[in-house]
């Protein structure tokens, strides 16, 4: 029994990644960010407004919220449109009375269905930022090159005529990319992607088409990850966001500006149950002093800003 | 294919030989921060799939990166200030990838054990003579890196081969932490006869199969380790026990919870009779003092028991 001799060559065995998307960074030991207005922590709150259609392909993956189901998968398929229908005005009250602006990482699909519903987002003003054209549209290292940027630019296209913004974010559904995703977002006007979770804090990716931001979208602390996926109790959200403020919250008054992401599903966290914990968790969160909310947008252009410096600095 | 390991005999707990720890101690305690590489773009394995989504599984493959970006350094500056130093369960190539890491464990005087090159090349498979060239390239970067001597082993993503044992204990690895059998460290049996020292490795207590395979909240995880930790320290008071915590900086070193780590160690540090160890000094202790007082006395429990096909 033996394996191919190549299994024991290591051609990317060198020092930083094994790819060339960014370079190695110790968040511990990078630069200070001081954030506008003399704030230490910023509160993103990213709002996935997604459509999961009932004939969604089983393959390659499932993504999380998907039809698990024997088709047609009635129940599935209503659950999440009660996010777009309920949990998401139950969110928008939340998010009004604390006067906080949300990005809204939307599939083009819902915009186009919920003409409605994205005009009381235009009118709070919050940041629609492009995330595909549905759950059933993923984007993975399957797809064609051609078949793909059909996905990227019909999503861009779309929320950009639709909603009249810029549109200069990226969240690929189910944090799914291909080898190619990245090169295609920044080929249609994205500024920043929201997809790899290695950081707590936004670095600069590389791509042919130009560099991109990538912005730490936060999974671990997702709803659909710990309410849904893990099925924990709201009492454990709760726990667990409070413990994540105040680790970020500590370090950032020693170490430099730090974000809070708050990655909501409106078909999770705005359930009757749960609700209440989360309007109480900004509540606390936005009492304390150096906090205040910011959508992807300006914590973009403030990472650039401060990148700038640096880089300056480094010359 | 084997019907069992062939890697130990039958040791019922009770009536052992009474280990006592340095200075009287009834628990070791020791942590295992696992720091791993996974690869962007492994090669296939023909026992298993290596990731989980169509390649590039940049969700799986980030997530694990976070540790070294991120959660390292978290990890490091929880154990510093309880005073308890890290045996790493080091993929080795970490110390190609990002010398830093292993810079900081060495000026912490951590101990390093291999477990593989990457966490995605699995034992599964490999020729003895493969085997054996991982071990030693294993031994060369942990030297050439650190300068410590390669004692431990974890098999990457713990893939074993069958004859992995025997094959450690012939390149001079003094201890393994493979086998999950005991509370206790245990004489592992070995063709060549050589001393290996079995020490454990504990997957109750490690954050990987209870934070993300089982779904546990950190705070019930919390309760796990206390509970685990509060019966080994009751039973220790007969014969010395080991509690092991084997940590993955991209888990436990998130924001939502490093203050779990905190807990842990400032619970377990807040006893009187805890020795705080390494992997290799509780092996060496073992050996020196115990190994043959339990191969003696685990004879009797033996006679009828299976020969191994290298015994």
């Amino acid at each position: 029994m033996s394996v191919p001799a190549d299994y024991l060559v290591y051609p990317k065995r060198r020092s930083g990644p094994d790819h060339d998307r960014y370079g190695h960074r110790y968040l511990a030991t990078a630069p200070a960010v001081a954030w506008p207005d003399g704030k230490h922590l910023l509160i993103w709150v990213t709002i996935h407004c997604e459509h999961f259609p009932m004939d969604m392909p089983k393959e390659p993956f499932v993504p999380i919220g998907g039809m698990d189901r024997p088709s047609p998968s009635v129940w599935d398929y209503s659950t999440r449109d009660y996010g777009n229908r309920v949990g998401i005005f139950r969110l928008m009250r939340v998010l009004d009375r604390h006067d906080l602006r949300a990005t809204v990482a939307m599939n083009s699909k819902v915009a186009e269905r919920y003409p409605y519903l994205l005009d009381e987002m235009l009118k709070r003003n919050w940041e629609i930022a492009a995330s595909g054209v549905d759950m059933g549209r993923l984007h993975h290292g399957l797809l064609s090159k051609e078949e793909e940027r059909a996905q990227v630019d019909e999503a861009f296209t779309t929320l950009r005529q639709l909603s009249g913004q810029p549109v200069i974010g990226w969240h690929s559904p189910a944090h799914s990319q291909s080898s190619h995703t990245p090169e295609l977002a920044a080929g249609a006007g994205a500024r920043y992607i929201a997809d790899w979770i290695n950081d707590d804090m936004p670095y600069r990716f590389e791509t042919e088409t130009g560099a991109l931001v990538q912005m730490p979208l936060s999974y671990e602390l997702s709803d659909r990850k710990i309410l849904f996926l893990h099925n924990q109790c709201t009492d454990d959200y709760a726990a667990q966001i409070t413990a994540a403020f105040d680790c970020l919250d500590a370090e950032a008054r020693e170490k430099g500006g730090r974000i809070l992401s708050l990655s909501v599903s409106p078909w999770v966290i705005g359930q009757p149950s749960r609700i209440a914990v989360f309007d109480r968790l900004l509540e606390s969160f936005l009492s304390r002093d150096g906090v205040a909310g910011a959508t992807g947008a300006t914590i973009c252009a403030a990472w650039e800003n401060h990148d700038e410096q640096v880089g300056m600095e480094d010359e | 294919m084997l019907s069992e390991p062939f890697s130990y005999d039958y040791a019922p707990y009770q009536n052992r030989p009474k280990i006592v720890w340095p200075n009287g101690a009834r628990l070791a305690f020791w942590v295992a921060p696992n720091i791993e590489f996974y690869e962007y773009a492994p090669p296939e394995s023909p026992a298993r799939s290596v990731w989980y989504r169509p390649e590039p599984d940049i969700i799986n493959y980030s997530m694990r990166d976070y540790g070294n970006r991120v959660g390292f350094h978290r990890v490091a500056d929880v154990m510093v200030r309880h005073g308890v130093r890290g045996s790493v369960s080091l993929n080795v190539a970490v110390c190609d990838h990002f010398p830093d890491i292993i810079e900081r464990c060495c000026e912490l005087d951590w101990e390093l054990f291999s477990h593989g090159i990457y966490n995605t090349r699995y034992l599964y498979n490999m020729s003895e003579d493969q085997q054996r060239e991982v071990i030693r390239d294993s031994r060369e970067t942990i030297k050439r890196h650190s300068g410590q001597d390669l004692d431990g082993w974890l098999s990457p993503a713990i893939s074993n081969g069958e004859t992995t044992q025997d094959l450690l204990a012939e390149e001079g690895i003094k201890y393994t932490l493979d086998l999950f059998h005991d509370d206790q460290p245990m004489p592992v049996k070995v063709r060549s006869g050589k001393r290996l020292v079995s020490v454990p490795y504990m997957m109750e207590t490690n954050d990987v199969p209870t934070l993300s395979f089982k779904h546990i909240s950190p705070t019930a995880y919390l309760d796990i380790v206390k509970a685990h930790f509060d019966q080994l320290y009751e039973e220790g008071a007969e014969s010395g026990t080991i509690m092991c915590v084997p940590l993955h900086p991209y888990l436990i070193g998130q924001p939502h919870r490093i203050a779990v780590l905190d807990e842990i160690l400032g619970y377990i540090t807040g006893h009187d009779d805890v020795w705080l160890a390494t992997g290799r000094e509780i092996a060496a202790w073992f050996e020196q003092n115990y190994y043959d007082a339990f191969v003696e006395w685990m004879k009797p429990f033996n006679r009828a028991a299976a020969k191994g096909p290298t015994a």
